[in-house]
């Protein structure tokens, strides 16, 4: 059985700016593709653009605040997805031993990792550089396709939908994963801890080098 | 982005359910298309009469009830939706091949500042002896449209003498017809016109009752044009090349076939079969794709000369492309009738550049009253963004305006709906409409 | 309030104080060099309109004649056919009524 040890990785800021993320990023995914396809009626359609619109804003004033409130957070952040070496590779070639576990029930050995592993750098990079892009192209879309000269406005959208499903097919394999591995759903989620002998198992570099008791003083 | 789904069927069905409409006339010269339109809505921001219908984020589509034909949907699309449904470039290299039409070319002033630019010519670059040479070699016989703006001011001006002489000083029309009210509007924007036959039809007798250049030189071309080119009028084709995408509508209007009514009036010509004083119109991007068609590169084109005196202009009716550009010309010409004396100097600033409203005043003396007179002049563009407080004025009868001149599109005919599309854009700085779109 | 109920925390001095000036520089250029690429591009949008404007005032400028009444051309078409402006032969080639729009076409 596990000690009953658990590391605070997500701060409650963390959190915040996550629970925000959820409510505004899945439904401009789903609605960005209504809007996409135009499946549905002239009502239906207008209405998916302005819940689009409004979960637009939500997102934008969700990444400024975070990035104001917490700029060494998100400093530490982009230090840590744009960290590659030899050791990501060998990740990416077993896939981080998930689809071993999940498929054929087998455990295979994983490079050490830190408390992002490759694939989690990489969604990190995506989210990003892809969220910024949209969040910028995606203003200048609804604000200014008539002032913004039209060549220009032309290559925003098609940035914006380039971005757009990348992130948009990644997001299943993050939710899926995300679930998946339970005690970090709960971290993210509920109360940002993760026990201390299941960060060891998963993140073992991170344990090692940067995390630290805290001590009497602290309350 | 082809747009030749335009059958005769489709121009049927649209006859019939259109309600602003002649029999004959081009109804709806732009369409948009649904595949490629993302709903941004940037579109409507640039329209005068917001014609174009679909909510935000949806397809939309244009009314062509509400429609002026004036393109700047077309131009200001980001996404390339809106086309012409009125593409003739085909029917013209072949009119053009056929050794027993002889083909005039009716070219607008703005269309030499801007076809450079689809050869790869820097924007703005007056190219009028290559155009010249380019039209000839594709078998074009020339009647530039500046020397029937010089023939517009002569009819225009004059009547706004009339107008002005009746209103100041009580003079009678010398024919005994009646006199129109001032303030006078120009008329060779037919995207204004059409705004005020769909809108306010009680303007229309502040319009002048002069046609516009292109309308103008498509008589000319097919009367006393008979005696130049030695051709008779059955034999004329005539081809507006115009920045501006109304005038295809405008060359449509069932009643502009004086040339035929007067020809066989008078016994001139062999045929009783009517024909349009302007046969079709090409936009400056059909000339250009015309010209590509037949392998022609402007840019590499010598200069040539018109070839014939319809060819021969004066700067006041190359200036008629620029807003500002039609009073100038007019208040040279008034000026001088009135006065005896040219303008000094001719270069009438006040009128120049691109605010949306410029008004100014000349004073002067009329020599043939030998009295003082204040002329005070209205130019007006971007009709979308500047109309409505002018025409409310002159219907409200509070307008201090003697001549008003109206340009649809913003900046003049220049910046037409039929002008290569500016990859730097059309936008402009001051906001037209509300920035966020919701609906 | 939540309990400290956890022993464990990441140590706070991850980032040195160069790396969290050189990343810090990055993410506000990241932020702002589009930003002003917006702009310039924005503000200089009108500037093939002005060219073009330009262009037909130089046309102007050059031309030997530069106003309509002096057009011999003109006054040659007026004399060996169109007779004067606003005259009856003007009235039938050249001058146009409107349509009142707002009434039922055919």
């Amino acid at each position: 059985m596990y000690s009953e040890k658990t590391i605070l990785k997500h701060p409650w800021s963390v959190r915040i700016f996550h629970y925000l993320l959820i409510l505004s990023f899945l439904p401009l995914a789903m609605t960005g593709i209504i809007l996409y396809f135009k499946p549905l009626s002239e009502s239906a359609v207008n209405l998916a653009m302005q819940v689009h619109v409004v979960c637009g804003v939500i997102l934008t004033i969700d990444a400024i605040a975070y990035l104001l409130i917490g700029f060494n957070r998100v400093i530490l952040f982009i230090k840590r997805i744009f960290t590659m070496s030899v050791t990501d590779i060998k990740w990416f070639m077993i896939l981080g031993g998930y689809p071993q576990k999940l498929l054929l029930k087998k455990k295979v050995t994983v490079p050490p990792m830190g408390k992002y592993n490759s694939g989690q750098k990489l969604f990190g990079i995506c989210v990003f550089t892809g969220g910024s892009v949209l969040i910028f192209t995606g203003w200048i879309l609804w604000a200014f396709p008539h002032l913004v000269p039209g060549e220009t406005v032309y290559l925003l959208g098609l940035l914006h939908t380039i971005s757009a499903w990348i992130l948009t097919l990644f997001l299943p394999v993050h939710l899926f994963l995300g679930i998946y591995m339970f005690d970090d759903f709960k971290a993210m989620i509920l109360h940002g801890k993760i026990p201390y002998e299941e960060a060891k198992e998963t993140a073992p570099l991170w344990v090692e080098k940067e995390i630290i008791p805290i001590s009497r003083n602290q309350c | 982005m082809s747009g030749n789904e335009f059958t005769l069927e489709r121009k049927r069905e649209m006859n019939v359910t259109a309600k602003t409409y002649q029999k004959g006339e081009i109804p709806g010269v732009i369409a948009i298309n649904a595949t490629v339109c993302k709903g941004c809505d940037a579109c409507k921001r640039h329209c005068p009469t917001g014609a174009i219908t679909g909510m935000f984020g949806t397809t939309h589509r244009i009314d062509v009830d509400l429609c002026l034909s004036c393109g700047q949907c077309l131009i200001n699309c980001p996404f390339g939706a809106p086309y012409e449904t009125s593409d003739t470039v085909d029917e013209v290299i072949a009119k053009l091949k056929d050794r027993n039409n002889t083909v005039v070319g009716i070219i607008a002033p703005a269309v030499r500042v801007a076809i450079g630019e689809d050869f790869g010519l820097p924007a703005g670059s007056l190219v009028t002896g290559k155009l010249y040479g380019s039209m000839k070699k594709a078998g074009f016989e020339i009647l530039d449209n500046n020397f029937t703006a010089d023939l517009t001011i002569m009819e225009e001006g004059t009547e706004f003498i009339t107008r002005a002489r009746h209103a100041l000083f009580g003079e009678k029309s010398e024919h005994g017809g009646e006199i129109g009210p001032l303030p006078q509007f120009t008329s060779c924007c037919p995207a204004w016109v059409r705004f005020v036959e769909t809108r306010y039809p009680t303007l229309i007798p502040h319009l002048s009752s002069a046609k516009s250049p292109q309308q103008m030189a498509g008589t000319v071309a097919k009367t006393y044009g008979t005696n130049v080119w030695k051709k008779s009028p059955e034999s004329i084709y005539t081809v507006g090349i115009m920045p501006c995408t109304a005038k295809k509508l405008e060359a449509s209007r069932p009643e502009f076939n004086a040339a035929y009514k007067y020809n066989k009036k008078n016994g001139r010509g062999l045929t009783n079969k009517p024909y349009p004083d302007v046969d079709t119109v090409l936009t400056t991007r059909d000339l250009s794709r015309l010209f590509k068609k037949l392998k022609i590169d402007l840019a590499q084109e010598e200069e040539v000369a018109g070839g014939s005196l319809l060819a021969d202009y004066t700067g006041a009716g190359t200036i008629f492309g620029n807003t500002g550009g039609v009073m100038e010309a007019a208040l040279r010409t008034a000026y001088a009738v009135l006065t005896g004396s040219e303008l000094k100097p001719l270069e009438f600033k006040p009128v120049r550049g691109l605010q949306g409203m410029k008004s100014a005043s000349v004073t002067l003396k009329d020599a043939k009253y030998n009295k003082e007179v204040t002329v005070k002049v209205a130019v007006v563009h971007n009709m979308a963004e500047n109309i409505q407080p002018v025409v409310n004025e002159v219907l409200a009868g509070r307008s201090p305006y003697h001549f008003i001149e109206v340009m649809n599109c913003p900046g003049g005919c220049i910046n037409g709906g039929g002008q290569p599309v500016c990859s730097s854009g059309s936008s402009w700085i001051s906001a037209i409409r509300p920035w966020f779109a919701w609906k | 309030m939540e309990k400290q109920s956890y022993q464990y925390i990441e140590n706070p001095l991850q980032v040195t104080r160069r790396e969290f000036i050189t990343i810090g520089g990055m993410v506000v250029a990241f932020l702002a060099i589009p930003t002003v690429w917006i702009t310039l591009v924005t503000s200089s949008s009108s500037r093939y309109l002005q060219a073009r404007t330009k262009g037909l005032y130089q046309d102007d400028t050059k031309a030997a004649v530069r106003v309509s009444h002096a057009n011999k051309s003109v006054a040659r078409y007026y004399k060996e056919f169109g007779g004067t402006p606003l005259g009856h032969i003007s009235e039938e080639l050249l001058h146009t009524k409107y349509i009142n729009r707002t009434k039922v076409l055919s």
